[in-house]
């Protein structure tokens, strides 16, 4: 699985997390209190307007510390029986509709099916509540104010804190209810769609060749657009090789004369693998010198680096936490190795690779462990603890080469001017499986924090816009979030093409980025205006969450286990939004004459 | 505004919409049995531009399409970026799922289903290292281009490209043996085609003869030289028959792939083909007009005295500058730079046009050769047209090729050569040198009858190739390698052909050795 940046600890992240948040609160806060204290002071006088910033802190101190969670429960109630009023289960008709014909629009021969079909019901889910939050949220508290309803609450003994949290909570538990039975839906969708066995095509079965043992090898049946080659032993048992990310275990039945063979259910298809990955990486050069990365062979992408083979180059990962305790049988290495090959070769044999367990304080190692690389798959290489060093003599995993917890594993390819690329995570320990049933929950509970996410910005934008436009700024904030990096970096001038002024005025000119605007007076203004506006979206965009964050269809889809640091950052950092929104919200609702 | 005026604004609103959705619904009524409907259903059945004309109608297309409420150029546009960014980022799930959602955005624009196509049959395949991956996209990407037939049932250019990809990626690769033995035990693909028939050239063809097909019944072939696109399904059972031997299959079996192709060859040439200058011609009708040519000619000559030639020319000399005639009069070993170059134009004003000539012709036989220069001309002009064509689908090599590789010394020729070929990869020696020995006095009677076919490098790389391994076997047995050598002149027309000098001591000096010189050598 691909992880262009290094995964964050959680007791890493916390502190200097909540440092920026306070700053940032503290921040914003005092441009608020500045802010409201100079619209009061023009339209009361500075000493009046100085007093109505000052009600306004004391009130707002006073109405959190008075927040009543019966009359929240109450008020989120009545935001539960809204949504149903509005229909909010059509969503949920709309999610069955795309399950029942999910089929039609997916690739039926798919090489990974499993991810294919995962990403879909996860990214389908998130779409459809992330869009029915949005309208829920946005376009209750307007609609309520224009036809008069609020009356009926704001007459009654509630805060306007109250009104917000109670609305946010309210859209929170409705979409809490249609994000389960949705996940239930989505489960039981994607073990149907992939849950499969095939038949052993007898007559396909011959004798291995070069093999004196009796076994044998064949095909199987073609079921969902795929058939697996099968390797029996000289019993009968065996299994068939790794086709659509799965593989089959092969028993014999045998009743008399009549042999009957049976196949698992897919293995490794619908898995969560708890990876142990390497705390470093670092690179020799074709002569044995130390560097960062390696070779770049031509990708546009440089997420690998590349290593020469039958030279002195290699690629060193340095692992952490190896313990007898964790691994006290072997060491389940699994690695995705990308191959480049600068000349045909052998094209009927995979390039030849070795793995060496080296100890990083004394470099004692182990013989070398060879192995044919195979280009885009994830191959297993247990190693044993019981090792052979390079004269021989038996060493022991953890006596001789593991030091402190941390082994290096060094990776060279051996077939001359060929090249293996990797990335940090494409070498791990296979530490453990967990359960694949509850990594799906936690991909809906990233689901879930995102809906919260919205709901929240939803219910704010609502406090002070009419409907239609808090809905707008809603959505806004959603694609901005999900394109963050995107806008963040057109802020900060680093792509081509400029701000949005210039942005707008290449499209209308139909002109490309790369040609210089015309120098002259319009394009100074144009240029000094779009710096205005990249400051705006720089602070703007830094303030906002960054939606892809919350995205974990990858992890499940390519069956890793999700770690829970990911899971607490992800809620952390909406609670904290949450709990910004939640208090801007109830300013500007404070400000409204009805709340009053 | 008070509550009459936002009344009438709408009744006014609402009758502008019926007023402007009358002459719409007039315009697009729909085909029945009884009427064609309106201009639009009209305009729609003239330029065949229905869904029904064009293909399948697929549900999930359709719904995907309106789906978009009118924003597929936007959602094929994402769906493109994303894709180059899936591709960028090796996700080749993510890839060909959004290919497939392109293509059933965008179902009837053939480009989109023969690019995307081609992206996985050749770029996407050959990121993967095992052969095995590799095939799995080349497949994929022959099925994608397939399932574009269904909503694209009359594109010559979508089915030809599919014939053309199942032939010539699968025959052509690197991994062509493994990709040739791998397409032979494909049962997915092939279906019940019988194994004799799973051959990625005679599968290739049966695709470019349904684009054939459908070019017959006048759809346009747009983008590719007609002579081109009809030479593909020919080339198919060339290429078949070429690749027989190459396995190690000779006898009757490669006889027979052979005579098919020669067949196949006679039909093209027997087929009227639309050539750029908008006339039809037969390859096959050359030599017609040739002759054609020469009988009007000789007439012109009949009444055209060799009196009014010579002063004609002695006319167009005159009229030539200087340097002009200098350069045509100076004898060719002495002319300057200058004059090579101002050659071609000089030329081409001393060049006496039949209809020149017959118009200086007097009195009553002036009309005669007018007649018999028009037919010169025209002749002369189909005959180049015909070489033209001829010329891009290399007609004469392949003729020739069609015609003696069905016989019985040049099958003996390859087999032995390949069998020798054999030996030297099992590193018998002795066996090899013997093979090579007899298949290249074999080839020496084959080059003998045909000595056209050094024209070509087809002939001589492979023939090369295996006197390399002949001369390697020698080496090895300790022997010389023999002075002068039996296929002199192929290494000659191959140093010729690659520019590169001939081994240190192989310079052959002598004629190439024939008749009782190639029983005395190797």
């Amino acid at each position: 699985m691909v992880h262009e940046t290094d995964a964050i600890l959680f007791a890493d992240w916390i502190w200097p997390a909540l440092l920026f948040f306070l700053e940032a609160a503290a921040l914003l806060g005092l441009l608020a209190l500045i802010g409201g204290f100079l619209v009061a002071a023009f339209r009361y006088g500075p000493m009046a307007g100085g007093d109505t910033a000052y009600r306004m802190i004391r009130t707002g101190l006073v109405d959190f510390v008075s927040i009543s969670p019966r009359r929240i429960a109450a008020l989120s109630w009545l935001a539960v029986q809204e949504s149903l009023r509005r229909r909010v289960l059509v969503g949920f008709g709309v999610f069955l509709l795309i399950l029942l014909f999910a089929g039609w629009f997916l690739d039926s021969r798919s090489n990974d099916p499993a991810a294919l079909y995962l990403s879909f019901v996860l990214t389908a889910t998130t779409w459809l509540v992330l869009l029915m939050a949005l309208f829920l949220s946005a376009l209750s508290l307007p609609a309520d104010i224009k036809n008069h309803t609020i009356y009926t609450i704001v007459t009654k003994p509630v805060r306007p804190g109250e009104i917000v949290l109670g609305r946010i909570i309210g859209f929170a538990v409705i979409g809490s209810i249609l994000l389960a039975i949705m996940g239930v839906f989505s489960y039981v969708f994607v073990s149907r769609v992939l849950s499969h066995t095939h038949e052993v095509e007898v007559a396909s079965l011959k004798k291995a060749p070069n093999d004196p043992t009796g076994a044998q090898t064949g095909r199987t049946s073609s079921v969902l657009n795929h058939r697996h080659q099968v390797n029996l032993d000289e019993k009968g048992n065996g299994s068939t090789d790794i086709v659509q990310g799965h593989y089959h275990q092969v028993t014999t039945e045998r009743d008399g004369d009549k042999v009957r063979y049976v196949l698992s259910p897919p293995r490794d298809l619908l898995t969560a693998r708890v990876p142990l990955y390497a705390s470093g990486l670092r690179f020799k050069d074709r002569t044995g010198k130390g560097s960062d990365r390696g070779i770049n062979v031509g990708n546009e992408w440089k997420y690998r680096s590349f290593i020469e083979g039958g030279s002195l180059a290699a690629a060193t990962f340095t692992f952490d936490d190896i313990t007898p305790e964790r691994f006290p049988e072997e060491l389940p290495i699994e690695m995705t190795i990308r191959v480049f090959r600068s000349y045909k070769g052998d094209i009927e044999k995979g390039i030849l690779g070795s793995l060496v367990l080296k100890n990083p304080r004394t470099g004692r190692a182990s013989q070398l462990i060879t192995f044919r690389a195979k280009d885009f798959y994830i191959d297993s290489l247990p190693i044993s603890r019981k090792l052979t060093d390079p004269a021989g003599n038996s060493i022991d995993l953890f006596a001789d080469l593991v030091v402190d917890g941390q082994l290096d594993i060094e990776l060279q390819c051996l077939d001359d001017s060929q090249y293996f690329g990797v990335a940090k995570p494409d070498i791990y320990l296979r530490a453990r499986d967990a359960s694949f049933t509850m990594n799906f929950v936690k991909s809906y509970l990233s689901i879930w924090v995102q809906m919260l996410l919205v709901t929240g910005f939803g219910v704010m934008f609502s406090t002070f816009l009419s409907g239609a436009v808090a809905m707008m700024a809603t959505l806004a904030t959603l694609v901005m979030g999900f394109f963050k990096q995107f806008v963040f970096d057109v802020a900060q001038g680093s792509i081509q093409g400029g701000g949005p002024i210039e942005s707008f005025i290449r499209i209308f000119k139909q002109q490309n980025v790369t040609t210089q605007l015309e120098p002259g007076l319009t394009t100074d203004v144009v240029k000094a205006g779009d710096q205005v506006f990249m400051w705006f979206m720089s602070h703007v965009t830094t303030l906002l969450p960054d939606f892809r964050h919350f995205d974990d269809v990858d992890y499940v889809a390519h069956g890793f286990d999700i770690p829970p640091d990911t899971i607490l950052i992800q809620l952390f950092t909406a609670l904290a939004y949450v709990a910004a929104v939640f208090a801007i919200g109830y300013f500007f609702l404070r400000t409204r004459e009805v709340a009053r | 505004m008070n509550e009459r005026q936002r009344f009438t604004r709408k009744i006014v609103y609402a009758c502008v919409i019926a007023a402007l959705l009358l002459p719409l619904s007039w315009l697009s009524q729909p085909e029945t049995t009884e009427s064609k409907g309106g201009m639009l259903a009209q305009m729609r059945a003239a330029n065949q531009l229905s869904q029904a004309q064009l293909g399948e109608i697929d549900p999930a297309s359709e719904t995907i399409k309106l789906a978009t409420l009118g924003m597929r150029g936007v959602a094929a546009n994402v769906l493109w970026t994303k894709a180059n960014n899936y591709k960028k980022t090796e996700d080749w799930v993510g890839y060909s799922a959004a290919l497939e959602q392109i293509a059933k955005l965008q179902p009837n624009v053939v480009s989109v289903w023969i690019f995307l196509g081609w992206n996985l049959t050749h770029n996407v395949s050959v990121e993967f290292d095992d052969f095995h991956d590799r095939y799995y996209w080349v497949i994929r990407g022959i099925n994608y281009r397939q399932e574009g037939t269904k909503y694209n049932r009359d594109s010559p250019r979508l089915l030809s490209d599919i014939g053309w990809t199942i032939a010539q990626k699968l025959g052509r690769a690197d991994e062509k043996v493994q990709f040739r033995r791998l397409f032979r035990e494909d049962d997915d693909f092939n279906g019940s085609r019988p194994l004799a028939q799973r051959d990625n050239w005679l599968v290739g063809r049966e695709w470019l003869m349904k684009a054939e097909q459908v070019a017959a019944r006048g759809v346009a072939v747009r983008g590719e030289r007609p002579v081109l696109f009809h030479s593909h399904p020919v080339m198919c059972l060339v290429n078949y028959a070429e690749d027989l031997e190459e396995e190690g299959t000779f006898g009757e079996v490669a006889k027979n792939a052979w005579r098919k192709a020669a067949a196949s060859w006679a039909e093209l040439s027997n087929r009227d083909l639309p050539t750029l200058s908008n006339v039809f011609v037969r390859l096959g009708d050359k030599e017609i007009y040739d002759e054609r040519s020469k009988k009007a000619q000789e007439e012109l000559d009949r009444l055209a005295t060799a009196d009014l030639k010579e002063k004609f020319k002695a006319e167009k000399l005159a009229s030539l500058t200087t340097a002009e005639r200098d350069a045509y009069l100076a004898p060719a070993d002495r002319r300057t730079t200058q004059q090579n170059e101002l050659l071609y134009a000089v030329n081409d004003k001393m060049t006496i046009g039949h209809i020149d000539l017959a118009e200086r012709v007097p009195g009553e036989n002036r009309a005669a050769a007018l007649k018999a220069a028009e037919e010169a001309t025209f002749a002369d002009m189909m005959s180049n047209l015909i070489n033209i064509e001829r010329d891009v689908v290399y007609y004469h090599y392949w003729m020739l090729r069609c015609q003696i590789e069905p016989e019985d010394s040049t099958l003996e020729a390859r087999k032995l050569i390949f069998e020798a070929d054999r030996a030297f990869t099992a590193a018998q020696l002795v066996k090899a040198s013997e093979l090579y020995d007899q298949g290249m006095k074999k080839w020496r009677e084959v080059l003998d009858a045909y000595p056209a076919l050094l024209k070509d490098a087809s002939t001589t790389d492979p023939l090369v190739d295996s006197i390399n391994h002949y001369r390697s076997v020698l080496h090895q047995l300790d022997e010389k390698f023999p002075k002068p050598f039996v296929l002199q002149d192929v290494l000659e027309a191959d140093a010729t052909f690659h520019g590169l000098p001939l081994p240190e001591g192989e310079q052959g000096s002598e004629a190439p050795p024939s008749g009782d010189a190639a029983k005395a050598s190797p």
